[in-house]
């Protein structure tokens, strides 16, 4: 008798351990691709007419990236997960990457890659700093704490640019070479996606998330505003 | 802090004033466009082929009433608006060609000087090595400010002395006499002498920090541990254009090294004639007119602060009718300043500068041959954005004079003893706007 007791319960157990698996939704992935039809060109330099001689160590490239990211999101995002560290790196003249997502609370890396010096500088209201001047091999750290958008430059290269969109949950993704982009794990709901290239174009959609999970596949084509 | 009325010599002192206001709407306008723009970066047309971009300043101060900032008899550099517009033209991975075009006006009075300050082609031999040509008006070789006296490159306002003070040295007029050359001491902004052209001109600057040069100069390694420059271009270090007749020509060099990061030091020569041809031809005398000089330069920058310091000493040599006689004229000028990044927006900084001169056989023994000259500046500057600078400075000028060093009486006489005009604080601020 007691040993039916046992397998009654251990059944009812696992029943409802199933029944509360069943009611949580699974999360989904939204992905896509941003399409950018007239892309900007790479910023080149003031013309150098106080100069002897032309610079041998710029290598201009032309931005590509995109940012999507959920402009709202769960409340638990905001809650979940430890910022972690990213890099920027100076190097021919260039910020790389040129544009970075990362979540609020990361420590972001600026490592000089040149042989000469950079003053990596942002008078963006999010975070502004200034990092001096330092030598090729050494690095300097920031903590990005709110978020929004921070434009960074260079103060004796003044077309090195670049960006650091910091957002305070992990719904984010840069696109790649293609303009493909990835958000994992986002749970149901309906949310506003939007696609960002370079603070000249963006793109807003609703995007609705099923219960049941999979992929939901949303496109962008982004113009000059 | 007050702005005195336009100067003495500004006769329609009410048109002066409405020019005045008329300079501050436009400059305004324009600080208004270019900040809308100054988030931009250049304007890149032609497939990347042609860059523009531009540069407008405006500098507002106290009445200079001992003209220690005046580039000339018309403009002083702390009451002065400047817009420049500037294109590279890429043809090729080998030749680009360069060009500046600059108007300058007084905040004082309307008149308006429109010049091409750069038109040069840059040709690079080898594509993938730091050897660079350049032909045509091309920047100076010697020495570094004159390089970066451009735009935000000047943490502060006011010139170093060497660059800009205007001595009572000519290019186109000359004492007669050791008395004629020092009854125009302190008076650079306008001097008159007996022998060339009669008329009352400004003097010549030590080194003319404001004009390029017409010419040809060769570059190799911009980024290696050393750089070296040199030039064939005309006129001299003070005198680098072929008004006045001169037809004379230049050589110059620097040899730069880096021997640690942050650190560079540099060493410049430079020979020319700043005399014009015509009293060179007459002169009693041989070996006349030319300007030699050597200089120093030095630069050492990390974390928030830079220290720069920059040293000339020049000997320019001119004839004497009576007696008939070669005199050499020599000036030492030597600045250090430093800036100081306080946060990403705001800096202060400060230069001492001090211009020095020989000495000649005058009527009451060795005399200095121009009244030797200190300058302090302290100042600031705040970014209110990116491509949007706000300069403020204050600057003190002293001249070394006493009422009996100076020679010729008259009205100039009076003026040149007066502590008034010797001894100067100096308020002014600039905004400079670039894209």
């Amino acid at each position: 008798m007691l040993r039916l007791a046992c397998v009654f319960a251990l059944c009812a157990a696992l029943s409802l351990a199933e029944a509360a698996g069943a009611r949580a939704p699974a999360a989904a992935t939204i992905r896509g691709r941003v399409n950018i039809p007239n892309p900007l060109s790479a910023a080149l330099p003031r013309p150098g007419i106080a100069d002897l001689g032309r610079d041998t160590n710029y290598q201009p490239a032309a931005p590509r990236r995109a940012v999507v990211y959920l402009e709202t999101a769960p409340q638990p995002a905001f809650e979940e997960g430890v910022a972690g560290r990213a890099t920027m790196k100076q190097e021919h003249e260039t910020f790389v990457p040129h544009v970075l997502a990362i979540r609020a609370g990361t420590v972001v890396d600026f490592p000089n890659g040149d042989p000469f010096f950079h003053n990596v500088f942002s008078l963006s209201k999010p975070q502004p700093f200034d990092l001096g001047r330092y030598a090729k091999g050494r690095s300097k750290s920031v903590q990005f704490d709110e978020p929004g958008i921070v434009r960074v430059f260079c103060e004796i290269h003044s077309h090195m640019s670049a960006f650091i969109l910091v957002f305070s949950h992990r719904f984010f993704a840069v696109t790649d070479d293609d303009g493909r982009y990835r958000i994992e794990r986002v749970p149901a709901g309906t949310y506003t996606l939007t696609a960002w290239y370079e603070a000249v174009a963006q793109q807003s959609r609703p995007v609705t998330v099923p219960e049941q999970g999979g992929a939901v596949d949303v496109d962008f084509t982004l113009r000059d505003r | 802090m007050t702005f005195r009325t336009p100067s003495p010599r500004n006769t329609a002192a009410r048109a002066g004033a409405v020019h005045a206001r008329r300079t501050f709407a436009l400059a305004a306008a324009l600080a208004l466009c270019g900040a809308r723009m100054s988030a931009q970066a250049p304007v890149t047309v032609a497939d990347g082929h042609l860059t523009l971009s531009g540069q407008a300043s405006i500098s507002v101060g106290s009445n200079d009433e001992g003209y220690f900032n005046y580039s000339s008899y018309q403009y002083s550099l702390l009451r002065l608006l400047r817009l420049d517009g500037t294109a590279d033209l890429r043809v090729n991975d080998h030749l680009s060609v360069l060009g500046d075009l600059q108007a300058l006006a007084s905040v004082d009075h309307g008149n308006w000087l429109l010049r091409p300050y750069a038109l040069f082609a840059r040709i690079r031999p080898w594509a993938d090595r730091p050897v660079d040509i350049q032909a045509g008006l091309v920047p100076p070789v010697f020495g570094v400010f004159s390089r970066r006296a451009y735009g935000a490159n000047d943490p502060l306002v006011g010139y170093p002395l060497a660059y800009q003070y205007l001595t009572s040295l000519r290019g186109n007029a000359l004492p007669a006499t050791v008395s004629d050359l020092l009854a125009m001491r302190g008076r650079g902004w306008l001097t008159r002498y007996p022998i060339g052209d009669t008329r009352p001109q400004a003097g010549l600057p030590v080194v003319d920090g404001l004009r390029y040069q017409s010419g040809v100069e060769l570059h190799v390694g911009s980024l290696q541990p050393f750089e070296a420059a040199a030039s064939w271009t005309s006129g001299a270090l003070s005198a680098p254009s072929r008004e006045g007749g001169n037809a004379g020509q230049q050589f110059s060099g620097r040899f730069a090294l880096r021997p640690a990061p942050g650190l560079i030091l540099g060493v410049s020569g430079s020979r020319g004639t700043f005399l014009s041809s015509s009293l060179r031809d007459s002169a009693a005398v041989s070996d006349v007119g030319d300007q030699r000089a050597i200089g120093f330069d030095a630069e050492y920058s990390r974390g928030h602060y830079l220290v720069r310091s920059e040293g000339v000493y020049s000997n320019s040599r001119i004839p004497l009718a009576v007696p008939a006689t070669r005199l050499a004229l020599a000036a030492f000028g030597i600045d250090v300043e430093g800036r100081y990044r306080i946060t990403p927006r705001l800096y202060a900084a400060a230069r001492v500068d001090r211009l020095q001169f020989n000495d000649v056989a005058g009527p009451d023994g060795p005399t200095s041959w121009e009244y030797p000259v200190t300058r302090l500046q302290v100042g600031g500057g705040y970014l209110v954005a990116r491509h949007t600078l706000v300069k403020v400075e204050w600057q003190r000028n002293q001249r070394d004079v006493t009422a009996s060093d100076v020679y010729g009486g008259g009205a100039y006489g009076s003026q040149a003893a007066s502590a008034s005009y010797n001894k100067a604080n100096l308020f002014s601020a600039q905004l400079v706007v670039w894209f």
